[in-house]
């Protein structure tokens, strides 16, 4: 120890380092210890947490539309303990702005801005205006729909500012879109700008409040024996910090920001306020009253050190305070309360939700250069999706794929399985089958007596009990088999009883295997391969062409029948589409 | 020396210091202001017309979206064919119409209503007819149209961004 000692003396004598510590350390704080001063610890200890998490987040971002969601990604659920720093970050970001906002109002309340402390609640109110601008940037920083939404609707906002608006905005945007050069910009405020002037805020603000003690009558005692209260708080908040990141198991990740997208975007909790107030105003007075108002609004809180002097009452005062507070409460609850009741909005949140999640799980495989983005897009399971959402959900239904209300051909659930089939060959005109479209009518019930053959008239079903008509639907669900599906046991001769049944008694309309329709309809479609990849493809291709459905299936006379799409879409796009409707409709793994 | 003459030496200097400072400053400022102000000098395009599907793919009368697919420039990246925009096309006969996705409000991607024909944004509320005139909600015009045209079979539209939240349509870049 008489070396560590010898050491400290040293640096003693060239820098006088004891002496600006105990002007730190060790000042009379008159008044005492009142409950600002735990405000302000928790205050710094959530900056510090910030600051130290956020070094430690550098270390493995990429800020550029390409690598921003794929390297949070990875720190977040690959790289040990990622979400736990992650985490702790998020939610220190949210508690400084909950906790710096709460210092506002107990300062407020208790009438401490009043002379000569009217810098001081300056900057107590800089405090939260700069955690704001911290939450700002660093939502962007993911890079995902959430932050992404939000930002830019933040900038068309700044854009709405007579005269420089619209510069503000580029300079934000770093363009006329949200881009490249808005993320590094983003990160270079984030980063650096605002942890700085928050740094600069809260040692100023210090140096103030000791100057002129932390107000309050009674005792005045020396700041060191605080400390241990303040390690207290300290403590307390970070152990709130850790609790909130572990319920929560770190902070939220959206899908990769994909501008073309339907997004529900909304801003932070802590702008709900002004996202209301926008519904109120329209048109030229819309930057009035969602700008100025709001403005105006804060700027009363700066000023209260003016218009509120000693030695007159502060009522007036506080229920101004309070007012601010209360309305600004009472606009977010309305909003999150329209949210709550929206049955569209809960739909597309639930579709952004999912997709989140489908990208989290892609990128545990490792995300390609182009971006995360990009494979979002590349993946088959998701564009498939997409695919069957933009060209085959307006008339068909999938899953939760398609309005069930409005669908008007078969419902494409089980489609080529032997249940499926089953009901399909009983009830054809059923509404999930042919009920809604142009083919209602044309085809009959396998065992179903149609009504223009009252009992008595001849009439053969075509299948005579319930064994065929399952050996039927076996053998069709197998047409559609392929070889990476999951095996399954089929009786050889309850299979060689079905195509005896179809190539005898079905071809009277159908085809199999290119003989059939002895009549020469053209409506029925090509029974062998149905529901396997290759007859799926050559039907979303065009219907047309023989090995599905016919050239009837085109004709001006069935209108709403399913079009071709080999004209819109790319091969791939087709080949992608109908093996994505195949493995879902069977439940069978996409390939 | 006298300690005129060193007062004035010092005033001298004490100038010298502050124009040189000013110098300085100046000097570091100008350089990082127009870099910081670069992306913001962008002029007001004109539009890029781009081809999307074949009329005869529209349904008439019912809304459908399309995306605008063409090489992207941003900063330092070039995507190869790539949604730039996407827009909702409605077709009458041989006329084509095209509506922007992007609210003139703030930005929201337009959509479908859940029931009528019309469009409406899902952020403020604004929702407009099928004709993209503003029916309800803060938006300060209707739906920014895009002109289009007929080559081969194929719609072309032509694609442009516009300032969000003014009543006037005005192009940017």
């Amino acid at each position: 120890m008489p070396l560590f000692g010898k050491i400290l003396d040293w640096l003693d004598e060239r820098t006088g380092w004891r002496a600006s510590w105990r002007e730190w350390i060790d000042h009379p704080v008159v008044g005492g210890a009142p409950w600002a001063r735990a405000m302000a610890t928790s205050v710094a200890a959530c900056f510090g947490v910030l600051a130290l998490t956020g070094v430690v987040l550098m270390t493995a971002y990429a800020p550029s539309p390409q690598s921003a969601w794929a390297s949070v990604h990875y720190l977040q659920f690959v790289q040990d303990r990622g979400w736990i720093v992650r985490g702790l970050h998020f939610w220190a970001a949210q508690a400084l702005i909950v906790l710096a906002g709460v210092h506002v109002v107990h300062t407020a309340l208790a009438g401490s801005y009043r002379k000569p402390r009217e810098l001081v609640w300056w900057l107590t109110l800089a405090v939260p205006a700069l955690a704001v601008g911290g939450c700002i940037t660093g939502g962007l920083l993911p890079w995902d729909q959430r932050g992404w939404w939000a930002r830019l609707v933040e900038g068309n906002i700044v854009g709405l500012a007579p005269a420089i608006g619209p510069f503000l905005q580029q300079m934000m945007q770093g363009g006329s879109e949200l881009g490249a050069l808005g993320l590094t910009r983003a990160y270079a405020l984030h980063v650096l700008v605002v942890p700085a002037g928050i740094a600069a805020v809260l040692i100023t603000r210090r140096r103030l409040a000791a100057r002129h003690g932390w107000g309050g009558v009674g005792t005045t005692t020396r700041y060191s024996r605080l400390l241990p209260y303040g390690a207290l708080v300290a403590a307390a908040t970070v152990f709130l910090l850790f609790a909130l990141t572990g319920a929560t198991r770190g902070a939220p990740l959206d899908a990769p920001a994909d501008p073309m997208s339907d997004y529900p975007a909304r801003p932070e909790w802590f702008l709900l306020t002004l996202f209301e107030l926008r519904k109120f105003f329209h048109g030229a007075g819309e930057f009035w009253g969602t700008t100025l108002l709001p403005g105006a609004a804060l700027l009363v809180l700066a000023l209260l050190p003016f218009f509120d002097r000693a030695p007159r009452s502060r009522a007036p005062a506080v229920v101004v305070a309070l007012a601010v507070v209360a309305g600004g409460a009472a606009l977010s609850g309305m909003a999150w309360r329209k949210d709550a009741h929206d049955a569209q909005y809960a739909k597309q949140r639930a579709r952004a939700d999912a997709l989140a999640a489908a990208a989290a799980k892609l990128a545990m495989q490792g995300v390609p250069p182009a971006g995360a983005l990009e494979m979002v897009r590349q993946d088959p399971e998701l564009r498939g999706r997409d695919l069957f959402d933009k060209h085959c959900a307006s008339c068909h239904v999938l899953g939760d794929a398609g309005d069930p209300a409005k669908a008007t051909a078969t419902k494409l659930d089980g489609w080529g399985t032997a249940n499926w089939i089953s009901s399909m060959i009983h009830d054809p005109d059923a509404p999930e089958f042919f009920g809604r479209g142009p083919y209602k009518g044309e085809m009959p019930s396998v065992d179903v007596r149609p009504k223009d053959k009252p009992a008595g008239e001849a009439w053969n079903a075509m299948t005579k009990s319930a064994a065929e008509r399952q050996a039927v639907s076996l053998f069709l669900s197998l047409q559609g088999d392929e070889p990476g599906d999951p095996p399954r046991a089929a009786d050889a001769s309850v299979r060689a009883t079905g195509e005896k049944i179809v190539a005898e008694r079905c071809t009277t309309c159908h085809l199999y295997k290119g003989d059939g329709d002895d009549e020469g309809n053209g409506i029925a479609p090509e029974l062998a391969h149905y529901g396997s990849v290759s007859w799926t493809r050559a039907q979303v291709a065009n219907p047309a062409s023989a090995s599905t459905y016919r050239d009837k299936a085109l004709d001006e006379s069935r209108k709403k029948h399913m079009p071709r799409f080999d004209k819109d879409l790319s091969a791939a796009d087709v080949d992608l589409v109908a093996r994505w409707t195949r493995a879902h409709a069977r439940g069978v793994p996409l390939r | 020396m006298s300690d005129e003459a060193n007062s004035g030496r010092r005033g001298a200097l004490k100038a010298l210091a502050v124009a040189g400072g000013a110098l300085g400053c100046g000097a570091l400022v100008l350089p990082t202001a127009r870099f910081l102000a670069a992306p913001a000098s962008g002029a007001a395009g004109t539009g890029r017309w781009i081809r999307t599907v074949r009329l005869d793919s529209l349904p008439p009368g019912l809304a459908k979206r399309v995306e605008l697919v063409a090489d992207h420039r941003d900063a330092w990246t070039l995507e190869k064919d790539v949604a730039l925009g996407a827009a909702w096309l409605l077709r009458s006969g041989a006329e084509v119409r095209a509506f922007s996705v992007v609210c003139p409000h703030l930005g929201c991607a337009i959509d479908r209503t859940a029931t009528g024909p019309g469009f409406a944004c899902p952020c403020h509320d604004s929702s407009f007819d099928s004709d993209g005139k503003r029916l309800t909600g803060p938006s300060p015009r209707g739906l920014d149209e895009l002109a289009t045209r007929i080559e081969d079979g194929f719609v072309l539209v032509n694609f442009q961004r516009f300032r969000q939240g003014t009543p006037e349509k005005l192009p940017i870049g």
